[in-house]
């Protein structure tokens, strides 16, 4: 009877925004991440992105990453750390935290998301002389 | 034709007795080559077409007369007929052989069949010969897509080889030659036509190339290690039928199909030569000539063809302005006109423009214009001339038998003139005369290699009022010719008693006239000079100078005769041009123009004949053309010019001087114009008469663009390698 009057969703839907803490907060999730979706959270790395599961959604829906507040509306796929990229694209079932056969050398390297499109993104400087030298009033006459 | 070594090998022996003989040879020669009557047309049938042709006619001459072009290598209108590659031979009926069309003249009632079964396969065999010394390069040939060789080939060769060869003796293979920084020579390619050995000696003088060996050894080249160095060296890249010849600077740049091609004019002498510019990507790549019977025939002169990478290099390309610490900065457009106005509104009407050898009309009227609207006067060209009022009448400074003219005179006299470097292709045009119509010509200046005989009178100026009162030797041959000349050089013009020599040569010319002929020339060597006095400038920076401006333009003003020291403290130099140079570096303004490839703009050449350039690139970065600034500058000073396209500045040409915009035709200055100023004293002063460009390593920077050219710095500094070397082995033979 519940399920037929859809209250059961109702209810979930108390309950996601319970979680949130209040209609506000609920809203501000849903405007950021287009959606709303309740689940455990595995872990955060330490950039502050939160790492959720819940296997009541489709394989595939059913991990999900939350960006860490500060970026705001600046985020993006390539935020993910490369010890968390595994877990989030399945290609393991053991989180980074759970996983301690996972080496940790010195040498590697920070992870670095992708610049593309600011001020930092890689240009490749052009190697073709200019096809017309301009004169440079500074320089001394032969 | 043939004649011509012939002559020079006799005259170089160089005693009296021997120049008579030589003068008797050409002579019998012009004798014999002139019919003596009316001569009687023959009739000569070429693939069964009847054609009337005069005698002595060749059968390749007939057969372009009904339009049939017969295949040829060696043979050249403009050279003599050396007959050697056979690729012209052609059937004639009963003619027990194929007869080479080139050199031989046509009998009555020939019958000539130039596509017969015969004529056919003695072309295949010829080009089968041909062929098998020749690379197969094609694809990394400069030549390919414009090579004879490959278009013959197809056209006329077999369609399979039946060279096996290859794995035996192989192809013939000769070293590559070094002459010169202009001309890249890979003579392996080379199938001996000979072409431009005749150019060298006919055309340039300069018996430099010829060949060695007989056979399958002979060799075209400079006999010993020397570089082949004139001021035509250019030409025999186009003459050369296959890539043995090719342009050095222009080596593995473009192919002929990716290039786009824009007739125009060529601005770095007084010549105003026809050209081809070639562009690709809005970059000029090379510049061809383009025929023009009366200007430059097929030729070009060396700085013309090889200046063009002087377009690339020292541009202007963004207004500057000088700001307070005395550094040129670059500004947005708009910053650098405010700035001109600014300095034009303060100036209260001194304003004064110089315009130098580079500048176009249009810009000079626009000039001309804006500053007359600002209520001052002085307009004036770099380059001076006579003192007074000399350039009112057109005949004063034109050369006024033309360029095509020279050709037909029979006695010329050169004063204060190298026309070898000034404008080399009116000295073509004196060679020729002198091979072809028995022209004597005398000079008087300092001695220099004109590149044919000369009778040099000495550098003395009073030589000048001995000749034009009769009195010497040459005065005789002047007034006993059909068509004398006398040819005064510009520059000379320049000095205090400039208007007192031209005086004194005008009252000559008044008595060597001829109906139909005015011996009265002067030869320009600047572009922009003929142009600038049609439109009504003044010659003469010091004018300028003297006006003590508060705002100066200089249009295109290079040459460095005017200084910041000899202008006022206050004076605003504004520079409008394409390179920074002489003037730019002076100036508290520089707004940058159009260089001569990038403007459609008319020029005038020395005799008068208005010519248009047409843009194959468009001007770089932030420039734009002359009159267009010249034009937005008017707007921000309130006094807008009263034109706002090309047509309409054409019309204000035409309204000036309609002459100007009837391109291409020459508009003769009527002789009996050429008025002697009255009053003016005729005391030539006795400081000897000098030129400017004595040898050939003057020749190669006189401008702008010719200076910011590494090309013709490399040909400076060949020509000096060379002298070094001819010194150094004159040494070693004096020791």
């Amino acid at each position: 009877m519940a399920k037929f009057l859809g209250l059961n969703r109702l209810t979930k839907l108390f309950q996601i925004i319970q979680e949130c803490g209040g209609l506000k907060q609920t809203y501000l999730k849903l405007y950021r991440n287009d959606d709303l979706k309740i689940g455990t959270l595995v872990g955060i790395d330490k950039y502050g992105n939160k790492y959720f599961e819940n296997p009541f959604y489709f394989y595939g829906r059913n991990r999900w990453v939350e960006f860490t507040p500060h970026v705001n509306m600046d985020y993006d796929g390539s935020q993910i750390p490369a010890d968390w990229y595994g877990w989030m694209h399945y290609k393991t079932d053991l989180p980074p935290i759970r996983d301690g056969s996972r080496p940790k050398y010195k040498w590697l390297a920070d992870h670095s998301e992708n610049l593309s499109g600011t001020k930092e993104a890689y240009m490749p400087y052009t190697t073709t002389p200019p096809k017309v030298e301009a004169w440079d009033p500074s320089a001394k006459k032969q | 034709m043939i004649r011509a070594p012939l002559v020079k090998a006799l005259s170089a022996l160089g005693s009296p007795t021997h120049q008579i003989a030589s003068r008797a040879v050409r002579t019998s020669a012009i004798v014999a080559q002139t019919p003596a009557k009316a001569p009687e047309k023959i009739e000569v049938f070429v693939d069964d077409i009847p054609v009337q042709v005069l005698p002595g006619t060749t059968v390749l001459q007939a057969a372009a007369l009904v339009g049939v072009e017969i295949p040829r290598f060696c043979y050249h209108e403009r050279l003599a007929v050396a007959g050697n590659c056979r690729m012209c031979l052609v059937e004639v009926e009963k003619s027990p052989k194929p007869v080479a069309a080139c050199a031989m003249p046509v009998m009555k009632g020939w019958r000539i069949k130039t596509n017969s079964d015969l004529t056919r396969k003695a072309r295949e065999g010829v080009m089968e010969f041909l062929l098998m010394n020749h690379p197969l390069d094609c694809p990394i040939c400069d030549q390919g897509g414009e090579c004879d060789l490959q278009d013959q080939a197809m056209a006329f060769g077999s369609d399979r080889s039946r060279f096996t060869d290859i794995h035996y003796t192989g192809k013939r293979a000769v070293e590559d030659k070094d002459i010169g920084p202009l001309v890249k020579t890979i003579m392996t390619r080379c199938i001996h036509c000979t072409r431009c050995v005749r150019f060298a000696s006919e055309i340039a003088g300069v018996d430099d190339l010829g060949t060695t060996g007989r056979g399958n050894d002979m060799q075209i080249g400079t006999y010993v290690e020397k570089l082949f160095l004139t001021e035509l060296s250019g030409n025999v890249i186009d003459l050369c039928p296959v890539g043995a010849l090719t342009n050095k600077p222009y080596s593995f740049v473009a192919r002929p199909w990716e290039i786009r091609k824009v007739s125009s004019i060529d601005v770095l002498d007084a010549v105003g030569s026809n050209i081809v510019v070639s562009t690709r990507t809005n970059e000029v790549l090379r510049i061809l000539p383009r025929e023009n019977e009366d200007v430059n025939e097929e030729w070009l002169a060396d700085k013309s063809r090889f200046a063009c990478d002087g377009l690339k290099r020292q541009r202007l390309i963004a207004p500057m302005v000088r700001m307070p610490n005395g550094e040129l900065q670059a500004v947005e457009w708009e910053g650098a006109l405010i700035a001109v106005a600014k300095a034009l509104k303060k100036a209260n009407g001194q304003v004064a423009g110089v315009a130098g050898q580079l500048a176009d009309v249009e810009a000079m009227v626009a000039l001309k214009d804006l500053i007359n609207r600002l209520e001052g006067e002085t307009v004036v060209t770099e380059q001076g001339f006579i003192k007074g009022s000399g350039t009112d009448v057109r005949a004063n400074y034109l050369l006024n038998s033309t360029i095509a003219g020279l050709e037909e005179a029979d006695a010329v006299l050169l004063v204060g003139t190298n026309p070898r470097y000034e404008a080399p292709l009116v000295n073509t045009r004196l060679r020729k005369a002198y091979v072809h119509n028995e022209l004597q010509i005398a000079s008087i200046g300092p001695k220099v290699d004109l590149s044919y005989e000369h009778d040099n009178l000495g550098s003395d100026p009073a030589l000048i009022k001995d000749v034009c009162s009769g009195s010497h030797a040459f005065s005789k041959v002047l007034e006993g010719a059909k068509k004398p000349a006398i040819i005064i050089g510009a520059d000379l013009l320049e000095r205090e008693d400039g208007a007192a020599i031209h005086a004194t040569i005008v009252e000559y010319c008044q008595k060597l006239k001829k109906p139909e002929w005015n011996p009265f020339n002067v030869l320009q060597n600047n572009a922009a000079q003929v142009g600038a006095y049609d439109v009504g400038y003044q010659a003469g920076a010091d004018r300028a100078i003297k006006a003590q401006p508060k705002v100066l333009f200089l249009l295109n003003a290079d040459a460095g005769k005017v200084t910041r020291e000899q202008l006022p403290k206050d004076c605003f130099v504004v520079y409008i041009g394409s390179h920074g140079d002489n003037g730019a570096s002076i100036a508290d303004a520089v707004l940058p123009g159009a260089a001569y490839t990038e403007k459609q703009a008319i020029y005038v050449n020395t005799e008068g004949r208005p010519q248009q350039t047409l843009p194959g690139v468009s001007p770089p970065g932030m420039a734009r053309e002359d009159w267009k600034i010249l034009r937005a500058i008017s707007e921000v000073v309130g006094t807008p010019l009263p034109y706002d396209t090309l047509d309409e500045l054409r019309s204000r040409l035409e309204d000036i001087s309609p002459h100007l915009t009837r391109l291409g035709e020459l508009e003769p200055a009527g002789f009996n114009e050429t008025g002697a100023q009255a009053a003016i004293s005729k005391s030539i002063s006795g400081v000897a008469i000098d030129v400017k460009q004595k040898e050939l390593k003057d020749y190669f920077m006189t401008d702008a663009i010719s200076r910011a050219s590494p090309t013709m710095a490399k040909c400076i500094s060949a020509v000096n390698k060379q002298q070094r070397q001819d010194e150094q082995s004159k040494q070693s033979v004096a020791i």
